[in-house]
C-alpha cells in the first residue's frame, strides 16, 4: 500500500514536470496551426459582418459593450437559436438522447442562477457559497403562500412576494457580512446554506425532507414550458449585461482588483457590495420562482443543498467569471453535458466528469471557455481588444 | 438534569477534541499559504474510508498509523499536483479545492454508495449509568480525546521548539520576513499540507469510528471548523483549540437542551457576534504587512 503510494508520488512529480514541456509542444505544433487556419477561414466572414456590427456599436454599443463582426454574429445566432428552440429542439433532440427541450428549460433556469451569482461574486471577487439560499427563499415563500394563505393566489402575487423575500434574505446575509474582507464572507455564506438546510428539516412547518408538492407547474406542454423559462432568462441576461457594462460594473471590478484604491477614490466599497448583492438577489428570486414552476415541488434537495450553490459556481467558472454572458453559456454547456451527452451514466459518474472538467478549466483556462472563445473571435483579424 | 449536565460535559469534551484537530489543520494552511482549503473536508472523509477498508484486512492498531500516513501523503500530493500551480490567485485556489472536495464526494458515492460504512478504532463501551450519566460512552471516544491531545502536544512542541517548526510559524506571521531569514517558503507550505493532512486523517478515523463513514460526513465538521478558526483567530493554534472547546460545548448544549434540529444555530450567532465586534478572533493578530 505505502510503496504504491510512494511510487505514485514519484510518478506524479515527474509527470507534472514533464507535462509543462508536453503542453508547450502541443501548443506550438498543434493548437497554433489550427488557430491560424481558423483565423484565415473566419477573417472574411468577420469583415463581411463588420457593417452590421458597426451599426450596433454606434447605437447600442455604449450600453452593452462593443463587438466585432464575428462576435456580433455569435450573439445573433445564439439569440435566434434560443428563441426558435421550440421548433428545432424536438427534431434534434432524439440525436442527443431526447428530452432536449426539458434540458434547455432547466439550463435557462440555471443560467439565471449562474448570471446572478456572477454579478455579485464574479465581479466583486467576494465568492458566495450561499446563493442557493436566495432561490430557496423565493421557492419556499411561494410554497408557503400557496399552502397557508390561499391556493388560488395569482402567480403575479406569489412571484412578486417571493422575489421580495429573496431580496430581504439577501440583504440579511449581506448587511453583516459584506463589511468583512475576503474569505470571511465566503465562510459565512457557506455556513448560511448549511443553516438554512437544517432549518427546513428542523421545523415541520417548512415541510422537512419531502417538502411541498402543492405548487403547480406552469404548464405541462414542453414547448410552452421552455419559453416560460427562456424569455425571462434572456431579459435578465440583457439587464445584467447592461448593469455590468455600466459604471456600477466598473466599480464592482475595481473592488475585486483593489478595494483600498476604491475607498481612496472616495467611493464606499461596502455600499456597492451591498448593491451588487441586492442586484444578484432579485434575479435569484425570479429563478427560484421559475424553478418552482418547473418542478412543481419545493424541497431542500432541489432548492437549498450546498451542491446547488457550487453548481452555479461551476457553471460560471466554465463559462468565464465576470462576463455575465459567459456563465450563461457555461450553464447551457453544463446542463447539456449533464442531461444529454452523459445521460446514460449514473449520477455520481456524470458529476465526476463534470467536476473534472471544472477543475481543468480552473487550472488551464482560468478565464473560462466562453470568454476564451469570445476574445479569440474578437482577435481573428489580428487586432486584439 | 444533573445527569444531562454530566453527559454534556463528557460528550462535549470528546467531540471538541476532534473539532480542534480539524480546525488546527485548516488554520495552519490558511495561516501559511493564505489558502482556504475546502478539500480538508475530503481528506477527513478519506481518512474514515481508508481506515474502514484497511481495518478489514489488518489490525486496527496498524491500520491507524497507515491511514494517517496515506492521508498526509494525499494532502501533500494535492498541494504538489494542484494547489501550488494556482495558489497565487486566492479565488481560483478556493474554488479548485471546493471542486476537489465535491468530486471526491461523488467518487466515494460512486464507489461505496451512500449508506454508512461501519468501522471502529477500538470496540466496547463503558457504562456510566451508576454515576448518573445516561450515556454509554464508547472507548473510542476516550481514545479520540487522548489522541487529539497527543497530536496537539506534538504539534506545539514542533512549532515552538524545533527550527523546522519555527519556520512554519515565521511564514505564517510574515512571508517576506521569513524569506529574508532564509526560509524556503515552498518547503514550508508542503510541510504544512503534510501536517494538516495527518491531522485530518486522524480526525476522520475518530469521526468515522463514532458515526460510520458516509460521503457527506465532512460537511458539518468542516463548517464548524470554519467557525472555530474565525473565533480562535486565523493562524493561531492556541485560539483554535480554545474555540474548538467553546463551539463543541455549545453544539452539545444545543443538542441536549434545545433539540437536534437547532444544531449549529447558536454557533452561527456566536460567529456573527465575533465577526462584527472582534473580527480578529480570540488570539488572532494583525497580519504583518509585506
Amino acid at each position: 500500500m505505502i510503496s504504491t503510494i510512494l511510487l505514485l508520488g514519484t510518478v506524479l512529480a515527474t509527470v507534472t514536470r514533464r507535462l509543462g514541456n508536453v503542453a508547450g509542444t502541443v501548443r506550438r505544433e498543434v493548437l497554433l496551426p489550427i488557430g491560424q487556419a481558423l483565423e484565415r477561414l473566419l477573417a472574411p466572414i468577420d469583415r463581411a459582418l463588420e457593417p452590421a456590427a458597426n451599426a450596433y456599436n454606434r447605437s447600442l454599443g455604449p450600453y452593452f459593450g462593443t463587438m466585432t463582426g464575428l462576435q456580433f454574429a455569435l450573439i445573433l445566432v445564439s439569440v435566434v437559436a434560443l428563441l426558435t428552440a421550440g421548433v428545432w429542439a424536438p427534431m434534434v433532440g432524439p440525436l442527443v438522447g431526447g428530452g432536449l427541450l426539458r434540458t434547455l428549460a432547466l439550463a435557462s433556469i440555471w443560467a439565471i442562477f449562474a448570471m446572478s451569482w456572477d454579478i455579485q461574486s464574479g465581479y466583486t471577487g467576494y465568492i458566495s457559497f450561499g446563493h442557493s439560499v436566495l432561490s430557496g427563499a423565493a421557492g419556499y415563500t411561494t410554497a408557503l403562500l400557496i399552502v397557508h394563505v390561499d391556493p388560488g393566489l395569482s402567480i403575479w402575487v406569489t412571484a412578486s412576494v417571493s422575489v421580495l423575500a429573496a431580496l430581504v434574505i439577501g440583504l440579511l446575509i449581506a448587511l453583516p457580512t459584506l463589511r468583512l474582507e475576503g474569505p470571511y464572507f465566503s465562510l459565512i455564506t457557506f455556513v448560511a446554506v448549511l443553516l438554512f438546510y437544517r432549518l427546513t428539516t428542523a421545523f415541520s412547518s417548512l415541510g422537512g425532507i419531502p417538502g411541498f408538492g402543492q405548487p403547480d407547474v406552469f404548464t405541462w406542454d414542453p414547448v410552452m414550458r421552455y419559453y416560460y423559462m427562456a424569455i425571462p432568462m434572456l431579459l435578465i441576461a440583457l439587464g445584467l449585461t447592461f448593469m455590468a457594462r455600466s459604471n456600477l460594473g466598473m466599480i464592482l471590478v475595481a473592488i475585486r482588483e483593489n478595494e483600498s484604491a476604491v475607498s481612496a477614490a472616495g467611493i464606499n466599497p461596502t455600499k456597492f457590495k451591498i448593491w451588487s448583492f441586492a442586484l444578484s438577489s432579485i434575479p435569484m428570486g425570479i429563478g427560484g420562482v421559475l424553478l418552482v414552476g418547473f418542478t412543481g415541488n419545493v424541497d431542500p434537495e432541489t432548492f437549498v443543498i450546498v451542491d446547488n450553490s457550487i453548481e452555479m459556481i461551476a457553471m460560471a467558472v466554465i463559462g468565464g467569471m465576470s462576463s455575465i454572458l459567459g456563465p450563461l453559456g457555461g450553464a447551457f454547456l453544463f446542463e447539456f453535458l449533464n442531461h444529454q451527452l452523459f445521460h446514460s451514466y449514473s449520477t455520481p459518474v456524470r458529476y465526476l466528469f463534470l467536476w473534472g472538467l471544472v477543475l481543468l478549466v480552473l487550472v488551464f483556462a482560468r478565464d473560462g471557455l466562453f470568454r476564451m472563445i469570445w476574445h479569440r473571435l474578437g482577435a481573428v483579424r489580428g487586432e486584439s481588444e | 438534569m444533573l445527569g444531562d449536565i454530566g453527559t454534556l460535559v463528557l460528550q462535549g469534551t470528546m467531540i471538541s477534541a476532534v473539532y480542534a484537530l480539524i480546525a488546527i489543520g485548516f488554520t495552519m494552511i490558511f495561516g501559511v499559504g493564505g489558502t482556504l482549503n475546502l478539500a480538508h473536508g475530503a481528506l477527513i472523509m478519506g481518512g474514515a474510508y481508508v481506515f474502514a477498508l484497511l481495518s478489514r484486512e489488518i489490525h486496527a492498531a496498524v491500520a491507524f498509523p497507515v491511514t494517517i500516513a496515506v492521508i498526509a501523503l494525499l494532502s501533500w500530493g494535492l498541494y504538489q499536483v494542484l494547489v501550488r500551480w494556482v495558489e497565487e490567485n486566492v479565488v481560483i485556489t478556493f474554488l479548485a479545492t471546493v471542486v476537489v472536495a465535491i468530486a471526491t464526494t461523488e467518487f466515494v458515492l460512486y464507489q461505496f454508495g451512500s449508506s454508512p460504512i461501519g468501522m471502529t478504532l477500538i470496540s466496547g463501551a463503558v457504562n456510566l449509568e451508576p454515576y448518573g450519566i445516561n450515556a454509554r460512552t464508547r472507548y473510542v471516544q476516550f481514545v479520540g480525546f487522548v489522541i487529539s491531545w497527543i497530536a496537539i502536544g506534538l504539534l506545539w512542541y514542533y512549532v515552538t521548539h524545533t527550527d523546522d517548526g519555527r519556520s512554519v510559524l515565521a511564514a505564517s506571521m510574515s512571508e517576506r520576513g521569513a524569506q529574508l531569514t532564509g526560509v524556503d517558503l515552498h518547503a514550508v507550505r508542503s510541510k504544512t499540507w503534510l501536517i494538516a493532512g495527518a491531522l485530518a486523517g486522524t480526525a476522520g478515523v475518530i469521526l468515522g469510528s463514532t458515526g460510520g463513514a458516509t460521503p457527506l460526513m465532512w460537511l458539518n465538521p468542516l463548517a464548524l471548523a470554519f467557525i472555530i478558526v474565525v473565533i480562535g483567530g486565523i493562524g493561531s493554534i492556541k485560539g483554535s483549540v480554545i474555540a474548538a472547546y467553546v463551539i463543541g460545548f455549545l453544539e452539545q448544549f444545543t443538542v441536549t437542551f434545545i433539540g437536534h434540529g437547532f444544531r449549529g444555530i447558536l454557533s452561527l450567532v456566536v460567529l456573527v457576534v465575533f465577526l462584527l465586534y472582534m473580527p480578529q478572533g480570540l488570539y488572532g493578530r494583525e497580519f504583518a504587512h509585506d
